[in-house]
């Protein structure tokens, strides 16, 4: 019994140090990246950059040129509009055609994701807005659903499932071929918005549906896309401009666009994106869009065409890794993390597994054996989790062991 | 002797428990209440609301009571053991020492299982009536982790109370602070989901723990 005790302190001392030595050295020598801020301009039909330096803005273009704070504000009209008009300097065409403030006021969005928005648990249930209560401001319903092998709604006062109700959807989603259970359900549940779309939904043979009530009652469309296709991730996106429902990602990370008057996907030609591991910023007007991926290998920025969605251009930024973070591989055999920056999940996971810390395991049991002044062969097992362990191994014997005896003893 | 040292147990931690209990069921019926006095002003439908949108529990003040009480009561149970010395003297009883360690130990983990679990009826019950499942277990499989930490506290903290040496109580006390941390990395609900049954296997291994305490007591060990 004792000896089991003395292992298990052994291995709770070694993944107490492999989380925690890892950690703080990370926290002394890392510097998060820090891209410059990069928007296309159709202007110039370049990257428009601005990239603070000691304190001091650059403002250039991907082919080099430098532009100051008023000259730059003019290659990105529709997103410094407001500046624009202020100084009253907002063009009356851009590339031929005709705008005005208000293009840039509908027109223009901002999308955002990050892997923690999808990597959450959260309860499923979901509150189904009224579309067209004739009212300007959403309001919330008095009850939620739930949708895993039928339909059901509760009424949130009563906590009573709403029977009427539930039957009336159930049968318009088999009626119009829902196959249960439902893999997935999309929407923004909340009333700080401009308008209501309601949910799109996977069901289990991957077909898209879009849900909805209607002055009341239930609207349900199957929406027709390539069976090849299995949706993983739908984020809806309601913006004030309406041309489009949602952005949708498959199995394979092809991000696509849902149009809104046609409910057609469209593919977007970028490289794949993972919604679970990567950050997506999309900045859109009438024009054009931005869209910033960004993972832990660096940030990829593409141009695409606000109409037809192809690609006008495309770059990098990749990640410098400061040279004191890449010596980590010399100390720490391996790290074990419970948190990670990409979900709000807590669990173990062991990272980065190092050879090159041999070197230094080999020292640590020369030292070690001349601490202890024991020849490394009469203490082998303490000797083994050294050169295992490394300075984890080191550490523990230090602390917990003893002058006299084997840890293990 | 079970009965006997139940009952040593017992006399030595009553105050404690009976004081705890109540103290805890106070935390929870004034988180009760909170929840209740928003029923009573937004309406049941408000709080699905927030705790759809915001996902938030509303029970959030409870996060380190448990922590609290198990230390607590690992510190009662256990410091008049060695600070009169009356370890020793237990330890020479006719009966297996580490069963009588066992005993003592399942004393309080049985103590702070009832007051636990006591809590956990009271949420559920009243939660039950205002939640839908899916929101109550929301609730319950958030606030786990702490009550496993308040056992696993509680096994812990008799580790150190038990430990012989003041270097070695250090140091064990650094451990049992690492792990603690763990149970409290992130705030957000059912975070810890996955990792809830590797929890509960290394609650009832380092039962060890306070073992390997007595061991050392047993030895006469100085380092």
């Amino acid at each position: 019994m004792i000896r089991a005790s003395k292992i298990l302190l052994f291995f709770t001392v070694i993944v107490l140090l492999s989380w925690l030595l890892p950690w703080t050295y990370d926290f002394v020598t890392s510097r998060p990246p820090k891209y410059p801020f990069t928007l296309y301009s159709g202007v110039i039909h370049d990257f428009a950059i601005l990239e603070v330096q000691d304190k001091s803005s650059i403002r250039k273009d991907l082919s080099g040129n430098i532009y100051t704070e008023s000259e730059f504000d003019s290659i990105l009209p529709l997103f410094y509009y407001r500046q624009l008009i202020s100084d009253e300097r907002f063009p009356s065409q851009i590339n031929g055609v005709d705008v005005t403030p208000k293009t840039a006021q509908i027109q223009n969005f901002i999308f955002r994701h990050t892997p923690g928005d999808i990597n959450i648990t959260k309860p499923a249930l979901f509150p189904l807005l009224e579309t067209m209560s004739g009212r300007v401001d959403l309001q919330m319903p008095d009850d939620v659903f739930r949708a895993v092998n039928s339909i059901e709604f509760i009424n949130s006062e009563s906590n009573r499932i709403e029977k009427e109700k539930s039957t009336q959807y159930y049968d318009i989603l088999q009626k119009k071929g829902v196959c249960f259970p439902i893999r997935l359900i999309s929407g923004n549940p909340t009333t700080r918005k401009d308008y209501d779309e309601g949910y799109f939904l996977i069901d289990d043979s991957y077909q898209l549906y879009h849900l909805k009530q209607t002055k009341g009652r239930p609207y349900v469309r199957k929406i027709e896309y390539p069976e090849d296709i299995k949706i993983k991730n739908i984020f809806v996106t309601e913006f004030k401009g309406k041309k489009f429902h949602a952005f949708l990602v498959d199995e394979r990370g092809q991000l696509y666009v849902l149009e809104t008057k046609t409910y057609n996907l469209k593919p977007i030609p970028i490289s794949p994106f993972y919604p679970e591991k990567e950050s997506l910023s999309i900045i859109g007007n009438a024009f054009d869009w931005t869209i910033q991926i960004t993972n832990e290998s660096g940030n990829r920025l593409y141009a695409i065409d606000a109409d037809n969605y192809k690609l006008l251009k495309k770059m990098e930024y990749p990640v410098i890794v400061p040279t004191i973070q890449k010596s980590a591989k010399y100390i720490f055999p391996f790290q074990i993390s419970f948190t990670s920056p990409l979900d709000n999940y807590v669990f173990p996971r062991l990272e980065t597994i190092s050879l090159w810390v041999l070197i230094l395991n080999v020292l640590l049991v020369i030292t070690y054996s001349l601490i202890r002044r024991r020849n490394p062969s009469q203490c082998w097992s303490e000797t083994l989790c050294i050169l295992i362990f490394g300075i984890y191994g080191f550490i523990t014997f230090l602390l917990f062991g003893s002058k006299k005896d084997n840890f293990f003893s | 002797m079970y009965k006997a040292i139940f009952y040593k147990e017992w006399i030595k931690t009553k105050y404690y428990f009976i004081l705890s209990t109540l103290l805890s069921w106070c935390f929870v019926g004034y988180s009760l209440l909170r929840i209740n006095r928003v029923v009573e002003i937004k309406g049941a439908g408000h709080l699905w609301q927030v705790m759809l949108e915001r996902n938030v529990i509303f029970i959030d003040f409870l996060t380190y009571l448990p922590l609290i009480i198990g230390m607590l009561f690992a510190l009662v149970q256990f410091i008049p053991e060695m600070q009169q010395k009356r370890l020793k003297l237990t330890l020479h009883l006719p009966f297996p020492q580490f069963r009588i360690i066992s005993v003592m130990l399942l004393f309080g983990l049985t103590s702070l299982f009832i007051i636990f679990s006591t809590n956990l009826i009271i949420l559920s019950c009243f939660l039950g009536n205002l939640l839908a499942k899916e929101l109550l277990f929301h609730v319950l499989l958030s606030a786990m982790p702490w009550y496993l930490a308040g056992i696993t506290v509680y096994i812990l903290a008799a580790w150190i109370c038990l430990e012989p040496t003041w270097k070695r109580r250090i140091l064990n006390a650094l451990v049992a602070a690492g792990i603690i941390r763990i149970f409290f990395l992130s705030p957000t609900p059912e975070a810890y989901n996955r990792i809830l049954p590797v929890f509960i296997v290394y609650t009832v291994l380092i039962l060890l723990f306070p073992m390997l305490s007595v061991y050392r007591f047993k030895t006469g060990e100085q380092d």
